[in-house]
């Protein structure tokens, strides 16, 4: 990865070029971007209540209705995005960091240590994903941070699992048995040899599995156990549409799109990714 | 393959003990008061010196943890801070609503999925095919309790089709009360299903032994329907093993959403009402559920596979 | 010719490809007659695969068959309907793969799968059970009744490739295709395998087709032998007139680097020098010029023209039309 600059255009070209690429950055793009400049685009405040305006169809004023509290509710779909990506975005690099670091001490280390962890990880997976947050949220209480590491906690042994694989395949390979025949030290051939070779898959994957992760923030939110109110989520604004669901619909569709378009731009974007990537991940999974 | 079983059992059996073990110490782990913590604020003052007594806190954690072992081999996990029945029973009662929703949407979810996948690999870069994989990551895309508010919303709010919540009464009513639950968690499992299927059919169709087949002059039907699926789904039982799990993830939403009775609404109405001994009872039990799955599953898989079955 | 059991001829076969159109077989002709042993040698990529998948017509989608007929029995397989080819698959003409671990379904018993290429005859299911124990042990498996329960893996590379032999004789066919079934083997099970498939072609009596890389099996088995180069036939003949008398430089030099002709044992393995030319982008004359050691201008003007030699041999070399002007 030494010149990373071209590297970058060389990827973002390839995924440019596919179709269903192209739109998964356009969609990415458009939420980062909202997300980064919500202040400015949202036209209301998205937690100042108007008790006159309440429960209001779309229109021209408010874009996508307001709620039972007279909020407007695509502001909050705009500020909702913010919490959305501040939730995965460390969730996933936190994840992604720890499980290459015990992936790679599993592909790499000895044995029994490498039992141990996979153990461990196949232990972190015998929980349905849900419950356990449900346990850990019952036991530590509803926070944005309890969010984050439950979603963090679940997702290292995928994480872990590939960059164990790969380590495995690229330990017998001929140019790291090459290296550690001249003598290089375990840090060079780790970090210098393997480490490139790993985070390039762990990226595709992160970007496939951020849309899990903006799932399961909305949906703890929408079970009263994530985000606080009034913070604007997409979860939270599902938990007022459904119990307003037999007054307006409003409030569900302006909570669930972002969340589907949230999910398809992420997930186009990291197949596309992948192909352009390494085609050979397409099997794994 | 009864060797296999045994290992692949006992491999259960301890990643369940770890994982109940990791629960233990977690609670414990979390300042404060255990019996505060274990059972809430809502207890009363004679269960918590009850649990005290249980517990034994004032003995190494070791034997805690040997004493809450033996509890749970007896099929004691607790009892409700309210009523003081047993735990047991109340999550007991509760599981088979789960498990009916989770069987309707695999099957419905698989099955379709396969069809699908199947046939999209049987025509390669046809319009059928193309259209499958544009839906299928579409719906892969949709998040369970996304679809099942929306499909509430749509079907059961404005069209009226199908009842808005509740099990309902009877066979067909029960029926008619699952349709709207199933569709919502199965939907994304028929383009993951689909995918996967259609994937590891190419792969199968480009292997060496369809050209024998084909020397052979056996129909395309019989070379796609035995010769390719019998191996192109192996992969989508090892996967519904797995599934079960985020189908018992899912399940809470869908149970919250159409207000049925099951595992995750009693989780949830129970960390409302802060009954934690029920929310650990129940989460102990879906987690074991999915471990015997998965297992299960593995076990399925060599079965169907004769290479599977003799190398392990 | 009416003893000739497949006639090919003049095929020409392209890939078509991004690159654009590979011309993978070039003018192909030679003929197979009943009961006859005919080899094709050549080395990968000369083609050998392409004609095969051509005969039995289970070609890749992009493949386009530019000239020339595939007659089998006087029918030109290329213009037969699909369904018509398939009633021939395995009934009339069999094929025996290259690789023995991979041509059986993995998943099904090897019983199951001789069981269902019997598909054309009407027999009852415990008749065609009995027919195929009969064929397994035709092929020297031991215990047959019981094996055909067995699965694919359960058995050796020996054994699978005496099965897939098995499963192409089931139905008697007139023409075998034998494509490299001794590659994947060592030398002893070579041994085997070759000898059981001269046994059965006397009892059947029917044509092979016997495509090798290695000369000896050829010289070994064979009754005449078609050398290929890079999608085109440079020689054909007698098995025994090719080996003592060879007219194309290319010929020469495969049974100069034939291990079974190298006395020292391999201290340095002689290899043709250069390689295959570029199929999408033919040069002007002859393939072989650039690797040829005895190449003088006019290779580089026009393609020599396969020309009988003799009786039972043709080559397709200018040295030939100096040696001898006629």
């Amino acid at each position: 990865m030494s010149k990373p600059r071209s590297e970058l255009h060389l990827i973002l070209t390839g995924v440019a070029r596919d179709p269903l690429g192209l739109m998964g950055l356009i969609i990415v793009g458009t939420i980062v971007f909202c997300a980064l400049f919500a202040s400015w685009i949202t036209p209301h405040d998205p937690i100042g209540m108007n008790i006159q305006d309440r429960l209001q169809g779309p229109s021209l004023t408010y874009l996508l209705g307001t709620d039972q509290l007279g909020r407007d509710t695509f502001s909050r779909v705009i500020a909702g995005g913010q919490v959305a990506l501040k939730v995965a975005l460390p969730a996933v690099f936190g994840a992604m960091t720890i499980g290459l670091t015990l992936g790679m001490i599993a592909g790499y280390g000895p044995k029994w240590l490498d039992n141990l962890l996979m153990l461990f990880f196949d232990t972190i997976r015998s929980f349905p994903t849900v419950m356990f947050a449900l346990a850990v949220v019952a036991l530590v209480g509803p926070s944005l941070q309890t969010v984050v590491l439950v979603v963090m906690a679940t997702s290292i042994p995928t994480y872990g699992r590939v960059a164990r694989t790969q380590t495995l395949t690229l330990r017998n390979s001929e140019f790291i048995l090459a290296e550690r025949s001249m003598g290089a030290s375990m840090a060079r051939i780790l970090g210098v040899h393997m480490l490139p070779n790993i985070v390039g898959v762990l990226a595709v994957l992160a970007a496939m599995d951020i849309p899990t992760v903006i799932a399961l923030e909305a949906g703890l939110s929408f079970l009263g156990l994530g985000v606080k109110p009034p913070t604007p989520s997409w979860g939270a604004l599902l938990k007022d549409g459904y119990s307003l669901i037999r007054q307006t619909p409003w409030l569900v569709v302006g909570g669930g799109l972002p969340i589907i378009l949230a999910t398809l731009g992420f997930t186009f974007l990291g197949e596309s990714l992948r192909d352009v990537v390494d085609p050979k991940l397409r099997k794994q999974r | 393959m009864l060797h296999y079983a045994v290992r692949r059992f006992a491999l259960a059996a301890l990643i369940v003990f770890v994982a109940v073990t990791a629960m233990f110490l977690m609670i414990r782990a979390v300042p404060g008061d255990p019996v505060q913590i274990m059972l809430g604020p809502r207890a009363t003052p004679e269960l918590q010196a009850r649990l005290t007594a249980e517990l034994a806190l004032d003995q190494p954690i070791w034997n805690q943890l040997a004493i809450f072992y033996g509890n749970l081999l007896q099929g004691d996990l607790g009892v409700d801070v309210f009523s003081g029945r047993p735990v047991t029973s109340i999550v007991l009662q509760q599981l088979p609503y789960t498990l009916e929703l989770i069987v309707a949407s695999i099957l419905w979810s698989a099955s379709l999925g396969i069809a699908l996948g199947a046939y999209a690999a049987a025509h390669p870069n046809t319009l059928i095919d193309r259209i499958t994989a544009a839906v299928s990551v579409a719906f892969v895309a949709a998040p369970a309790f996304v679809v099942a508010l929306l499909s509430l919303l749509v079907f059961a709010v404005h069209l009226r089709w199908f009842p808005a919540i509740g099990v309902g009464d009877g066979v067909l009513d029960r029926l008619n009360h699952l349709v709207l639950p199933a569709f919502a968690i199965g939907l994304s499992w028929v383009g993951y299903v689909a995918r996967l299927v259609r994937a590891s059919m190419l792969e199968v169709m480009g292997e060496n032994h369809i050209r024998t087949a084909r020397a052979f002059g056996l129909s395309e039907r019989r070379i796609v329907m035995i010769y390719a699926l019998r191996i192109a789904i192996l992969p989508v039982v090892t996967v519904i093993g797995v599934g079960i799990g985020f189908l018992l993830s899912s399940a809470v939403f869908a149970e919250i959403v159409f207000a049925r009775p099951g595992l995750g609404k009693l989780v949830i109405d129970s960390i409302t009402t802060r009954n934690y001994p029920i929310v650990m009872g129940a989460v102990l039990v879906s987690t074991t559920l999915f471990v015997v799955s998965t297992a299960l599953a593995d076990l399925i898989n060599a079965w169907l596979d004769p290479r599977a079955r003799s190398t392990v | 010719m009416s003893d000739s059991l497949l006639e090919i001829d003049r095929l020409s076969v392209d890939y078509e490809t991004a690159r654009g159109d590979l011309k993978a077989l070039r003018d192909i002709t030679f003929d197979v007659k009943k009961g006859e042993i005919v080899g094709i040698v050549g080395e990968s990529g000369c083609g050998k695969s392409t004609l095969i998948s051509s005969i039995l017509r289970l070609t890749a989608p992009n493949t386009r068959f530019r000239e020339g007929e595939v007659r089998f029995k006087g029918q030109d397989l290329l213009t037969l309907p699909e369904r018509k080819m398939r009633d021939l698959r395995g009934a009339d003409i069999s094929i025996v793969f290259q690789d023995p671990m991979q041509t059986h379904n993995p998943v099904l018993s090897v019983g199951r799968q001789m069981v269902d290429i019997q598909h054309r005859s009407s027999a009852s299911r415990a008749d065609k059970r009995r027919r195929a124990a009969q064929m397994l042990g035709a092929v020297g498996i031991p215990d047959p009744e019981a094996r055909l329960d067995q699965f694919p893996h359960e058995f050796s590379g020996g054994m699978r490739q005496r099965i897939a032999i098995a499963m192409a004789l089931i139905s008697e066919p007139s023409l075998l295709i034998a494509d490299e079934p001794t590659t994947a083997l060592d030398a002893t099970l070579e041994v085997q395998v070759i000898e059981r498939l001269r046994e059965l072609q006397q009892e059947y009596n029917c044509a092979i087709l016997f495509i090798s890389h290695h000369l000896g099996v050829i010289a070994e088995l064979c009754d005449r032998v078609v050398v290929m180069y890079a999608g085109a036939v440079v020689e054909s003949g007698e098995v025994r007139e090719i080996f003592h008398n060879p007219k194309h430089p290319y010929t020469r030099r495969l049974i100069d680097c034939d291990p079974g002709h190298i006395k020292e044992r391999a201290r340095v393995l002689p290899t043709i020098p250069g390689e295959v030319p570029d199929l999408a982008n033919l040069p002007q004359g002859c393939i072989f010029q650039d690797r040829c050691d005895q190449a003088m201008p006019r290779c580089a003007g026009d393609v020599p023209p396969l020309t009988t030699l003799k009786v039972g041999h043709q080559a397709a070399c200018w040295l030939n039309q100096m040696e001898d002007p006629v």
